[in-house]
């Protein structure tokens, strides 16, 4: 038995934050966040195609990593130090869908490769809760609308859920830019009248929404983690009243609280992709009781970053903003937390 | 990484499976939802209980062998309280023996002390209290003024101490006492005294549930032999928090086990009552999400067992995580359950599932006991997070 990772996944992690340090610094980021209009990141993208992370977990005879669940969360947990910008996850994603459908060779070729980009579009409304129905697949052809679709404007193609499987379509498509609060991802909304390939019934996203769950997750660690560090940093250097902010217990017993989440988390998302990887007969469970907690988790560690920074933390020129929003949409996609918490109930057996 | 359990572990767990099918014949549950069980039937129940475990081999698997001892680890014993929580096993009574005391005398005890005490602890003919906390001293230790003075070949003992668990039902105590009053940490001994020894009084202290699993014991010119010394004069902080130290390994994977088994009692009951609502089954969902990830955390704990290190900061924080989640979880019960959860054991109408009242009582004990949450705070701040220090 052993928790920590294998000598391969440690040198993964490694390389991985060497290589983020140096193409995906927060200056970077910045540039890419303060220019609105500019869309996918295509220089970065094709730096992350030649080292191998787009087909990360692809299987090898798909022409993939072959990787699994517990090196997408390493590559994941890094990318949310740095609080990376872009459709990275959403691309692995599409990526799983496609290699367990089959038949799509020459486009996962081209997805890891870099040279196309393809996403899952998966909401039906704007809103939760809304009667909205999915898009319907007729013959041939797709009709519908869906909403926060990851870097829509961006997309060679999309695969599209609808009430009774999951589709492909191709572009152009006309798409409606949906700005949030979170810079660093772009979203559309997607209006199909589109030629499509049926790829198979709503079970072929069960493995990649458990890999959703847990890199998600993951990312949300790295975020928080890296948000720890900054507040501690903050907290030991900062003087009021004649001593460091950190000095207070009223911050102390926060700081141990946010370090009880993180650490939590890691137990939780690390446990969660090691489940899929072997196979384990907890794994739904597991992976949702990661992706649900680790999104409690960052309201706390997120928020609490925020307020112990005091007024700079409310401003645009700290990094804590970026890290505050990517972490909200994290949260809220990917499996939101109550479909998570109905997961975990139907895991349960309860 | 790899969170499989060895072959080894596996045989164990599996051999250790058998034999509580085999003896176990009734859930704790059952015994403690008896409305005929009174605290005394319930210790003696323990006892027997405990005895058995012993004969077995089970208790102080990971001492030397002449303890009881059988080549077992830490990981073992972790694994071996998550299948006693599972199989809803009573709890063991001589747990602060067993748990706090013999460590204490296998690492700094004499031969003579190991070879009088530890036999009978493990056993369960001699139960052991813990005299560490007094009225002055609680979550500062290290302030305590129960005196202990070299007389001849005795200490003579004055002072109190309080929050003493099953002091009511033991036979001994180990007391943490004060032998210079000028040293703070370096002042305190560790000595053990039999609590029929003339001075001593122990009286019950009723708590919130209405039982008296603890109370207070007065020392008034009670002479111990000095052979009941452990260590030398002076050593007793520094044995008392190396021992805790050992009370580690992976708790949260045997209380996860003992909190799923409720929570499927609750969602059954919930399903029962009509609770099937969204809210409801939401709150149901977070105790799930909270209590897995609590299980996590466990199997953190037993994988770095397992593999050699040591634990890291994941096990400072176990007890925090499962104290918490407890109030959470009973608070919630009580919620989805409405008044009814508020019913005592002995009202035809309380459910005969979980005696929800009395855990909803008892879930205050956790974030106060062995050291407050608080105090883990503190911990946490100064040792993991390396936070300044007030002046």
């Amino acid at each position: 038995m052993r928790f920590e990772l294998s000598d391969d996944q440690a040198l993964l992690r490694g390389t991985t934050r060497d290589f983020l340090a140096a193409e995906f610094t927060l200056e970077r980021t910045r540039r890419f966040v303060e220019n609105g209009a500019e869309g996918h990141d295509r220089t970065g993208w094709s730096r992350l195609a030649e080292m191998g992370y787009l087909g990360l977990t692809t299987p090898v005879d798909a022409g993939g990593q072959g990787l699994g669940a517990i090196e997408l969360a390493v590559v994941l947990e890094e990318m949310g130090r740095m609080c990376v910008p872009g459709p990275y996850l959403d691309a692995v994603l599409a990526a799983a869908v496609l290699a367990a459908a089959g038949g799509q060779e020459a486009l996962l070729a081209e997805l890891h490769a870099g040279t196309k980009l393809v996403t899952i579009a998966r909401e039906d409304a704007p809103f939760a809760g809304s009667a909205a129905s999915p898009p319907r697949l007729e013959g041939k052809r797709v009709r519908g609308s869906k909403y926060f679709v990851p870097f829509a404007a961006d997309a060679d193609a999309l695969l599209v859920t609808t009430a009774d499987g999951v589709c492909l379509v191709s572009s152009p498509f006309e798409t409606t830019p949906l700005p949030t609060i979170d810079p660093a991802q772009r979203f559309g909304a997607v209006t199909l009248e589109h030629a499509a390939v049926r790829l198979g019934p709503p079970t072929l996203l069960e493995r990649p929404d458990q890999l959703a769950a847990v890199g998600a997750a993951a990312m949300l660690l790295g975020i928080m983690c890296k948000l720890l560090d900054t507040t501690l940093e903050y907290v030991r250097t900062r003087k009021t009243f004649g001593r460091p902010i950190g000095a207070f217990q009223a911050l102390q017993h926060r700081l141990a609280d946010m370090l009880l989440r993180i650490e939590s988390t890691r137990s939780a998302v690390y446990r969660a992709a090691w489940s899929v990887d072997a196979g384990d007969a907890a794994t739904a469970l597991a992976c949702a009781a990661a992706k649900a907690y680790a999104g409690d988790a960052s309201r706390l560690v997120c928020g609490e970053a925020i307020q112990m920074h005091g007024g700079i933390g409310f401003t645009w020129e700290l990094d804590v903003h970026l890290y505050f929003k990517r972490a909200k949409t994290l949260e809220q996609h990917y499996g939101a937390t109550e479909t998570q918490i109905e997961r975990a109930l139907a895991a349960a057996g309860l | 990484m790899d969170l499989h359990l060895s072959d080894r572990h596996l045989a164990f767990r599996d051999e250790l499976r058998a034999w509580l099918t085999a003896n176990l014949d009734r859930p704790w549950r059952e015994h403690l939802r008896d409305p005929a069980a009174t605290e005394d039937s319930l210790i003696e129940l323990r006892r027997a209980w405990q005895n058995k475990l012993y004969r077995a081999g089970y208790l102080g698997m990971d001492w030397p062998a002449e303890w009881g001892g059988r080549g077992a680890t830490e990981v073992e014993k972790s694994i071996f309280e998550a299948e006693i929580a599972l199989a809803d096993a009573p709890p063991i009574l001589n747990i602060l023996g067993i748990g706090l005391l013999g460590p204490a005398l296998i690492h700094h005890g004499s031969e003579e002390q190991r070879r009088r005490f530890i036999p009978p602890m493990l056993s369960g003919e001699e139960i052991w209290c813990q005299g560490f906390s007094e009225p002055g001293s609680g979550s500062d230790l290290a302030s305590l003024k129960t005196a202990a003075v070299l007389d001849g070949d005795h200490f003579v003992l004055n002072g109190q101490k309080v929050w003493t668990t099953f002091g009511p039902w033991a036979d001994w105590i180990f007391v943490l006492a004060r032998t210079d009053a000028k040293d703070r940490y370096g002042g305190i001994s560790f000595i053990l005294v039999k609590l029929d020894t003339p001075g001593v009084t122990v009286r019950r202290l009723r708590q919130i549930t209405g039982e008296s699993e603890f109370g207070e014991v007065f020392f008034e010119d009670v002479r111990a032999p000095r052979e009941n010394l452990v260590g030398h004069v002076g050593e007793g902080w520094r044995i008392a928090m190396t021992v805790l130290a050992y009370e580690r390994g992976a708790v949260a994977l045997a209380y996860s086990a003992k909190y799923g088994r409720d929570l499927a009692q609750l969602a059954a009951a919930c399903r029962e009552i009509g609770r099937t609502d969204r809210a409801c089954r939401e709150k149901l969902g977070r105790l799930v999400v909270e209590n897995e990830v609590m299980r996590a955390n466990g199997i953190r704990v037993l994988a770095n067992l397992a593999d050699g290190r040591a634990p890291g900061p994941e096990s400072s924080l176990e007890k925090l995580y499962w104290s918490e989640f407890d109030k959470r979880f009973r608070e919630t019960a009580l919620d989805l359950l409405g008044p009814g959860g508020q019913l005592l054991r002995e009202s035809r109408f309380a459910r005969a599932d979980v005696d929800w009242a009395r855990e909803f009582l008892w879930a205050r004990a956790g974030t106060i006991y062995s050291g407050s949450s608080e105090i883990q705070k503190n911990i946490i701040g100064k040792r993991v997070l390396s936070l300044p220090q007030e002046a």
